[in-house]
């Protein structure tokens, strides 16, 4: 089984007041749910091949 | 009035132009319409009656000068409230930028509509921040669906979709980080085009996702839609992410059907997570074009994915300060995405936007054997007001993020789309359909758009107001 990228139930109190943000406890609930949905969705992105040639786009042109 | 105010903002054009009727009178009956109807839509957050007035004066006494006027006279349109407008305060649907000093400036989009003789009644509700795609909004309330008032008008530009829609004005202007023209006009009936990444100068639009932000207009027609797109071409030095590609005006191809174009279905990821009403509606589509053939969109599920991490990565860091000061006057659905947009690791943003790049080259090879792609718009028909969950592909999901599933991998890329309303017999609810075309090819998904519209297969009615 892939390791988890993430564990938002550890992250979320350092984070917070790493970047001085003030969660209430509902706060507190909704974003780990949040960094739960991101962590999944960062399990998919990083579940094909990104090189470390792949250039970022960061001022994007199609 | 009501034939003209039902009808295409064309239509008004050449009504005002021929002296059958002036911009005077059509702003007075689109404003008398806006008071009878919005109140059950909530389309609208602020009206210019002042301003929308004297510019139809102008128009009317350029036309007894006998001047020649734009092609959009007359016109009514109102825009998604995150595009300045002189004199109010540029809200972006949040409670705290209401604060800010009135705009002292029209965002360009706005400015040129004008220019083509249109006239701004008004600004439009929007989800918070444009972080959202059901048309709900914490602190204006809901704009409805006027189809059923009791459902979804799309985010996060649901009042453009529900204005259009409901009759008030014909043609209106919205913003698509991720699919928030699209999805509004799937679930409202209407007509909506997201153009190529770069293409509209997005000078005086509130920001969302600066590397995904696009600019675009809902319309009844596509007429419509081309008119106002072709009104809001050209380059505005003061836009640093507006691409240097030379302006294509589309009207003048609108009607040269499909003769010659290849066009395929997306099959994979685009025929699995959503509702069988969302294929079918693909289906209908693919059989009036005469599209046989399915390609596959590789890895458009990380293609979603990524979209979703730079949204919550790059909105976390737009709206950082006021998470810390003002996290109270937030729509709590907004800020807990943003709070925990603040929190990912930078390397996923950069991971994210280094696949984007080999995403961009895949998409791009589709287009060698194809001219035109189709999916789905949305997953599902307008949900109710009040749901929060929907099963996709067997799983039960969060509607609010997953109203998008179709319409991220799409404009991930930056494609120019054309949203076409798909109706049902029986069912008073529509869908939409993507028409999407190669970066800088707008006038490819608008022909396809309006090949459609021409037989019948697609059309945008004013909702019925009871």
């Amino acid at each position: 089984m892939m390791e988890k990228v993430l564990d938002p139930e550890a992250l979320v109190d350092p984070a917070a007041a790493l970047l001085k943000l003030t969660l209430t406890p509902e706060s507190r609930a909704q974003t780990i749910l949040h960094l739960t949905i991101a962590a999944e969705q960062a399990e998919v992105l990083m579940s094909g091949p990104i090189g470390d040639a792949d250039e970022p786009a960061p001022v994007y042109q199609p | 009035m009501t034939p003209l105010l039902d009808g295409s903002a064309h239509a008004i054009a050449n009504a005002v132009r021929d002296g059958l009727t002036s911009a005077v009178a059509i702003t007075e009956a689109a404003l008398g319409r806006i008071e009878i109807r919005d109140g059950a839509y909530g389309a609208f957050t602020d009206l210019v009656t002042k301003r929308a007035f004297e510019r139809a004066a102008v128009i009317d006494a350029a036309r007894a000068r006998g001047e020649r006027l734009g092609p959009l006279a007359g016109a009514p349109f109102a825009v998604k409230n995150l595009f300045d407008v002189k004199g109010l305060p540029t809200r972006a649907g949040s409670e705290i930028n209401r604060e800010r000093p009135p705009a002292d400036a029209d965002a360009t989009l706005v400015a040129r509509l004008e220019a083509a003789g249109a006239v701004l009644v008004g600004a439009l509700n929007m989800g918070e921040y444009a972080y959202d795609f059901t048309g709900q909004n914490a602190h204006d309330g809901p704009s409805r669906n006027p189809h059923d008032h009791a459902h979804m008008s799309g985010g996060s530009s649901g009042g453009s979709g529900s204005a259009v829609a409901g009759g008030l004005v014909p043609i209106a202007l919205g913003s698509d980080t991720n699919g928030s023209i699209r999805v509004p006009s799937s679930f409202c009936g209407v007509f909506g085009l997201k153009p190529t990444y770069g293409r509209l100068s997005r000078v005086g639009a509130f920001p969302f996702v600066s590397s995904l932000d696009h600019l675009g207009p809902f319309a009844r027609s596509v007429v419509d839609l081309a008119a106002t797109y072709d009104a809001m071409l050209g380059r505005d030095a003061a836009d640093p992410a507006q691409a240097d590609v030379a302006p294509m005006p589309t009207a003048i191809t609108l009607d040269d059907g499909i003769a010659g174009l290849r066009i395929a279905k997306l099959g994979g990821y685009f025929a699995r997570c959503g509702e069988t009403c969302a294929f079918e509606a693909v289906d209908r589509i693919a059989a009036a074009l005469n599209a046989e053939r399915t390609v596959e969109l590789a890895e458009a599920e990380r293609a979603r994915a990524a979209a979703y991490l730079i949204t919550m990565s790059e909105g976390a860091a737009l709206h950082i300060d006021r998470l810390r000061a003002r996290a109270a006057d937030f729509d709590p659905d907004v800020r807990d995405r943003l709070i925990a947009g603040a929190m990912l690791p930078g390397a996923w943003l950069v991971q994210a936007h280094k696949f984007r790049r080999r995403y961009r080259e895949q998409a791009l090879a589709l287009f060698a054997d194809a001219d035109i792609l189709l999916a789905p718009a949305t997953p599902c028909r307008a949900p109710k007001l009040d749901q929060k969950t929907f099963k996709l592909d067997g799983k039960e999901m969060l509607v609010r993020p997953n109203l998008g599933v179709f319409t991220q991998p799409i404009s991930f890329v930056g494609l120019p789309v054309v949203s076409v309303p798909v109706w049902t017999d029986g069912e008073k609810l529509p869908i939409g359909v993507q028409i999407i075309a190669p970066p800088w090819r707008e006038d490819l998904a608008l022909r396809v758009a309006r090949a459609l519209e021409r037989d019948g297969v697609v059309s945008a009615p004013v909702a019925h107001f009871a």
